[in-house]
């Protein structure tokens, strides 16, 4: 996992980190290696940052308010006050 | 009034000072219950009932709760769990054709098809709707991870409890349901 990846294509390393790096799931260790990667890697580091912005991108399509009514249903299971 | 009936009472009164607060936290998270709950389902009316089941379970259930411990990833285990009892997911994950495609394979998809190289802009090529339905055509199994980790921002320990599969597991789900989820982004967004 050194060197820039554009040549070659990602090695196996760089994409099984991936997704735990985004997630925040890699040990310090195994950080500080992607990041040592990244530093000196822009194809890969360009992905990274991608895969960070589509991950973020879901989560904002998919916000969705609960409706107000299902609110109030969900209120009206509560126990009532002796 | 008996030694008995006054502990007694302090006993009701904490009991139901306990409930109220149980019921008034899990009510706080009810946002982020439906946020998730719409995506494991198909229509806004099975999200409905399946987060009006999972607080009424809840609600009867709340002395199962242990205080202290995460009360969000236990009202998502009655989600998830009522999910698959209700058989809205009788049909299993077909057997998925494993993509060829690399993790890498939307971005340059994406770049090669031109516009901004910009990586953090190039998302926005790809429309709401787009984004939704992508999502809704990724397998059960692997969906629902995606949506556990991606919408309820949960860890991979949280959400293999919830799942009631190994850590392991998760990872390779993600893993697999995210490519998928990209295959799926890149027909729709190329297709335009």
């Amino acid at each position: 996992m050194s060197g820039d990846c554009g040549e070659t294509g990602p090695c196996a390393k760089c994409e099984e980190l991936l997704q735990p790096y985004v997630d925040r799931e890699l040990t310090a260790e195994e950080r500080a290696e992607a990041e040592g990667h990244l530093a000196a890697c822009g194809y890969c580091a360009k992905r990274y940052r991608f895969e960070e912005s589509l991950r973020m991108y879901v989560k904002r399509c998919c916000e969705e308010p609960m409706p107000t009514e299902l609110k109030e249903r969900l209120l009206s299971l509560r126990t009532p006050l002796a | 009034m008996s030694e008995t009936e006054s502990s007694d009472g302090r006993r009701i009164a904490v009991e139901a000072r306990d409930r109220v607060r149980f019921e008034e936290e899990a009510l706080e998270l009810s946002d982020q219950v439906y946020r998730v709950a719409r995506r494991l389902v198909s229509s806004r009316e099975e999200a409905e009932d399946l987060v009006q089941e999972t607080y009424a379970r809840a609600f009867r259930n709340w002395r199962s709760f242990q205080p202290g411990t995460n009360l969000r990833a236990w009202l998502f285990r009655i989600l998830t769990n009522l999910n698959i009892d209700r058989g809205r997911r009788e049909q299993r994950a077909p057997a998925f054709e494993p993509i060829e495609e690399g993790d890498y394979f939307l971005y340059n998809r994406l770049e090669e098809a031109g516009g901004s190289s910009d990586e953090e802009r190039i998302v926005e090529r790809l429309s709401q709707d787009e984004v939704v339905s992508a999502l809704a055509a990724v397998p059960h199994d692997f969906r629902d991870v995606i949506v556990l980790v991606d919408i309820g921002d949960f860890s991979y320990t949280d959400a293999a409890q919830i799942l009631d599969i190994p850590v392991g597991t998760v990872m390779s789900r993600l893993h697999r349901g995210r490519r998928v989820l990209k295959h799926e982004l890149a027909e729709k967004a190329l297709r335009a």
